[in-house]
């Protein structure tokens, strides 16, 4: 795995959108009443009596009107034959074999990956152009041909068009997405052999918290880049006293298994600074450590399985050869609130043993491949509904290609490189923002720094947690700033180009020009403040393939409840909005 | 408006329509596989060798994809590399192998794209791992995929060529050969079952051997199908066969064989040199820059051959000075020279008396060691004292054998407390060499590790 996905805090989310979508709502009712108003008293008996009508049809929606539509959307939508591309879909699983690699009855963990990740992206890929073309066209289609007409003169409520629109779309999109997703798990079991059936699977792991012990003995936050560009892995140095240690929450007897051994799973990375002995793996060993009882207890040397994964039984009863003394893993090692704390240490002198935090957790007993492939179906499924949301509420105010184009676009901005570029070109904007977080960032690193030195007890771990994550949170910020500080926003941009200015020289002070270059320049980022809010995070959707792909269950809390909120998010805005621009638009107007 | 009534102009066009037809069928008839059939375009590209076949194998895929496309390839092998590197970059192994599937089948043909990327997978891939069976794994990915290339560019002299630089340079001096080189013939992927993957070693040949096997196919290609290679100088290049059977014969005393197998091996190398490359013609320009003079040179040339290939007593000068100045980019002498001590039977006994003495010394079979490492340097004494082999001593892997060889002779007396004679073979190599830091490190560095072994 290349991402460490952190849970999701309901609170923040909540408090986030409400901040957005109650900030559009009332940006929306204020252009409304202000253009009301610049229109007098009729202006204002329309607005009152617009709003009165929304809320007439808020009140009397109609599920059964509602289902009359969505049904109308699915057999229009059959008609407009969306089935074809099943098709497609045939034809990309029969010819599938000759980019897959392998067939020779030699399937390795790999080859899976490739498998797991080729089906779902080709049911995404599939799926989201039909539902994005199909519900795009839909009310524009029927605008033009007039279709429209017959139904808002029976009793339907344009709230109940944009609804049924929606559950329609969603519905013929399901049906495919299920077909799909069946024929395509059936393509994996039936193109792995069976002996390499074992490896599909679902993991459910146990993961901890990471915190780093430098090679003086020094509590460190990171450890050593060994010189990867991708700075996700940190290093520790073999035979000194650098440590990674993992803490682990909620262990129990319920984390051991059958045989009452605990599962601790590894996938660390080796980097050797010579040679050294090639017939062996890099070794390392773990060390449980029991802070309230002071205690600790030092596995055998184990040998490491670069890029494959190691896992180790670790037996509950801890006793080592010509040493009287044994411990149990769960009464001697947990502490009292349940947390388990193992430190790993590189054997090898100068070789060192790269981790993050998903490197190491604790193995439960696996779930069936099935569970955590729906899962991620589940996903797939999540996303396209987004994308009919914003579709049909496009199309509403849009004509058919344009409302196309736009969502495609939206969905393009969507994906994890726009939205870091969007992050850095929105967050600051003054010089005196990195001087005064660089200073918060170092304040903050002493005092985690001093937090690691407490004795060990029970408020410890606490302080500790809370001086990582602040750290953390301040870290990115200044990061993101920096990235995002060179060359400053739009006019600034221009000018820095026009006059050949470097984006790291000073603008020229005391020029009110330049003054007011830079505070429009602030206006217009936080315009694009609000423009990045509106864009969905699509990454959220995609890891749930990774981690089905790696062989891991999709977690609820880090991958599955972010992509329904994010969906839940769209559900009400969207709605509104495609309703109000049905409701003000003049259908004549094709 | 015209005064045509409908149907007349419906006749027009189908007029047109099939008076246009007759230059479209004329031009783009495909061929029936037979020369000089099809159309126009067809022929232009039988003669030119332009058709998709006349490259290599088709890639039934891959034409598919690109038809596909709809000339959106180069976007799309834009989009693959970018993926490719964020994969390479987060050490994503398996989807970076994917992706390279993926680039290849949309430019099967860009000679530069399979050598890149087989070179990433033999090289870069495979040392990001830490167990050396899963780095030779890698190799030999790497060098599938090399090979997948050339059956798809099979006139590619460039690709043919870096084919056997992963068998003799990959495989023959990693620092991981010696495991590469056993993995070679006993794979460790537990399917082939300690046997050999047929399909990276088909006729279950040493790496040399397929190594040299795999340049005298570039050889070939650039003979045959006209088609200069631009890596290093011809001479250099049509080299490589003859120096894989050198390093072949010379990995066979490393190994410990000294039996007839490595005899016939030094013969073959020396008959390769001298009667297969020593014979090549290579033209050289001669005389000023621009002056459009060429000469045919072969390394095996005689003055007298050269007299009589040109005719005014300044060019034979200059001659024979381009021919010299070729042997020496390409070390003729000394490999000429080394190949006919190494056939000897005498080398190649003195060779077995210095591997036989290191493993009695490992032993400590001390007695027989001295016995051994005497007769060793009694052998090299003489065949380094003879005038057609002088040459020989300034070849430093044959000073270090020599030298390690007196460095075991003269500990075992120091074991038994006993003074070696002042006297003895070779004394006047270790003086000539007395000053050479480098050399002398080396030496003690393999004689500390054969000590070590004694302590193990």
């Amino acid at each position: 795995m290349s991402f460490d996905a952190q849970p999701i805090v309901f609170s923040e989310a909540l408090i986030a959108w409400l901040v957005t979508a109650g900030g559009l709502l009332l940006l929306i009712l204020g252009v409304s009443f202000l253009s009301a108003l610049s229109q007098g008293n009729s202006g204002l008996k329309m607005f009152s009596s617009e709003a009165g009508g929304v809320l007439s049809d808020l009140i009397s929606l109609s599920p059964r009107r509602i289902w009359a539509l969505s049904k109308l959307t699915f057999i229009e939508a059959y008609r407009r034959k969306a089935l074809a591309v099943f098709v497609v879909f045939a034809l990309l699983f029969m010819f599938a074999g000759w980019f897959m690699g392998g067939g020779d009855g030699d399937i390795t963990n790999d080859q899976v990956k490739v498998y797991v990740s080729f089906v779902l992206r080709a049911i995404s890929w599939l799926t989201l152009p039909m539902a994005l073309v199909l519900s795009s066209f839909g009310i524009p289609e029927d605008i033009r041909v007039r279709s429209l007409h017959t139904v808002v003169t029976k009793p339907a409520r344009r709230l109940e068009i944009v609804i049924g629109r929606v559950l329609g779309f969603a519905l013929i999109g399901t049906l495919v997405l299920s077909v799909m997703s069946v024929v395509g798990w059936i393509w994996i079991v039936r193109e792995i052999p069976a002996k390499a059936q074992e490896m599909l699977v679902c993991r459910v792991p146990v993961k901890g918290d990471l915190t780093f012990i430098d090679r003086n003995g020094v509590p460190a936050e990171k450890g050593i880049n060994t010189g990867d560009i991708v700075d996700f892995r940190s290093y520790i140095e073999g035979a000194t006293k650098a440590r990674a240690i993992w803490t682990f929450s909620g262990v129990g007897e319920n984390s051991l298994d059958a045989e009452g051994n605990l599962n601790l799973e590894n996938q660390f990375f080796a980097f050797r600074s010579y040679k050294g002995d090639m017939n062996h793996q890099l070794l390392y060993d773990f060390q449980f450590r029991n802070p309230e009882k002071k205690i600790s207890f030092t596995t055998n040397p184990m040998e490491m399985g670069e890029f494959r994964g190691v896992r180790n039984k670790i037996s509950r009863k801890l006793e080592r050869p010509g040493d009287e003394k044994t411990y149990d893993l769960i009464k001697d090692f947990v502490t009292s609130k349940g947390t388990l704390t193992v430190e790993v240490s590189c054997i090898d002198r100068e070789q060192y043993l790269g981790m993050a935090r998903p490197d190491l957790f604790i193995r439960l007993p696996d779930r069936s491949f099935a569970a955590g492939y729906f899962k991620a179906v589940l996903g797939i499924e999540l996303m396209m509904i987004l994308v009919i949301l914003i579709s049909v509420c496009s199309s509403t105010f849009l004509k058919g290609p344009i409302a196309a184009l736009l969502t495609f676009v939206l969905l393009i901005l969507g994906g994890e490189d726009s939205h870091k570029f969007m992050d850095q070109l929105v967050t600051g904007r003054s010089k005196e923002n990195i001087e005064v977080l660089d200073q918060q960032v170092k304040q903050l690193e002493a005092a985690y720094v001093e937090a690691m030195k407490m004795p060990d007890g029970d408020q410890k771990e606490a302080v500790v947690q809370a001086a990582k994550k602040q750290l953390q949170i301040n870290r990115n910020k200044l990061q993101t700033i920096k990235d995002g500080f060179k060359g400053g926003g739009f006019f600034e941009s221009i000018y820095r180009i026009y006059t050949h200015m470097n984006d790291t020289t000073e603008l020229p002070e005391g020029n009110p020009a330049m003054t007011i270059m830079v505070k429009v320049d602030d206006r217009l980022t936080g315009f694009l403040w609000l423009c990045k809010q509106i864009i969905p995070r699509l990454a959220t959707f995609n890891n749930m393939s990774e981690y089905v792909a790696n062989g891991f269950d999709v977690p609820w809390d880090s991958a599955l409840l972010p992509c329904v909120l994010i969906t839940l998010g769209y559900l009400l805005p969207c709605i509104l909005l495609g309703y109000f621009a049905l409701r003000v638009r003049e259908l004549e107007s094709k | 408006m015209n005064g045509l009534t409908s149907q007349q102009r419906k006749l027009t066009y189908l007029g047109g329509i099939l008076v246009l037809l007759i230059p479209i069928i004329a031009l783009g008839l495909p061929s029936d596989g037979k020369d000089g059939t099809g159309g126009k375009l067809a022929q232009l590209r039988a003669r030119y060798e332009l058709g998709e076949a006349d490259l290599g194998d088709v890639d039934p895929s891959s034409a598919t994809m690109n038809l596909v496309l709809l000339g959106m390839r180069g976007v799309a092998v834009n989009m693959l590399y970018a993926d490719f590197e964020k994969q390479k970059n987060a050490k994503m192994w398996a989807e970076m192998e994917a992706t390279t599937k993926s680039i290849v089948r949309l430019q099967p043909h860009f000679e530069k794209v399979w050598e890149m990327n087989g070179w990433n997978l033999a090289y870069n891939t495979s040392a990001e791992w830490d167990a050396v069976p899963d780095r030779y794994g890698w190799v030999k990915k790497g060098g599938k995929f090399m090979i997948e290339g050339v059956k798809r560019n099979r006139k590619s002299t460039h690709l043919q060529y870096h084919v056997g630089v992963i068998y003799q340079k990959k495989i023959g001096t990693a620092d991981e050969s010696t495991y590469f080189r056993k993995y070679f013939l006993h794979d460790p992927d537990p399917k082939f079952k300690d046997g050999v993957d047929h399909e990276f070693n088909p006729e279950e040949l040493d790496n040399y051997l397929v190594a040299k096997k795999e340049y005298r196919k570039a050889c070939d290609i650039e003979d045959t199908e006209h088609k200069p290679q631009h890596i290093t100088d011809r001479s250099l290049f049509r080299s490589t066969p003859a120096r894989c059977q050198f390093d072949y014969a010379a990995v066979l005393h490393k190994d410990g064989k000294f039996g007839e197998e490595t005899q016939i091996a030094w013969q073959e190398a020396l008959s390769d040199w001298t009667t297969k490359y020593g014979q090549e013609v290579f033209t050289v320009p001669i005389g000023e820059l621009g002056s459009g003079l060429k000469f045919d040179i072969r390394m095996e040339m005689t003055k007298d051959e050269i007299k009589r290939e040109v005719a005014s007593p300044d060019d034979v000068v200059h001659m024979i000075d381009i021919v010299e100045k070729y042997r020496k980019m390409v070390n003729y002498y000394y490999w000429r020279t080394r190949g006919k001590c190494e056939a000897e039977q005498v080398t190649s006994e003195s060779h077995r008396n210095f591997y036989m003495a290191n493993q009695a010394y490992k032993n400590q079979d001390f007695i027989k060691a001295r016995d051994f490492a005497f007769a060793g340097m009694k052998g090299f004494d003489d065949i380094l004292k003879r005038s057609e082999f002088l040459d020989l001593r300034s070849e430093e892997t044959l000073v270090e054998e020599c030298l390690l060889g007196v460095t075991v002779w003269k500990d075992i007396y120091r074991l038994s407390q006993e003074e070696p004679p002042a006297d003895y073979p070779l004394k006047w190599l270790v003086n000539e060499y007395q000053g050479n830091e480098q050399l002398n490190k080396n030496v003690m560095k393999t004689f500390k590790r054969m000590y070590l072994d004694i302590n193990k």
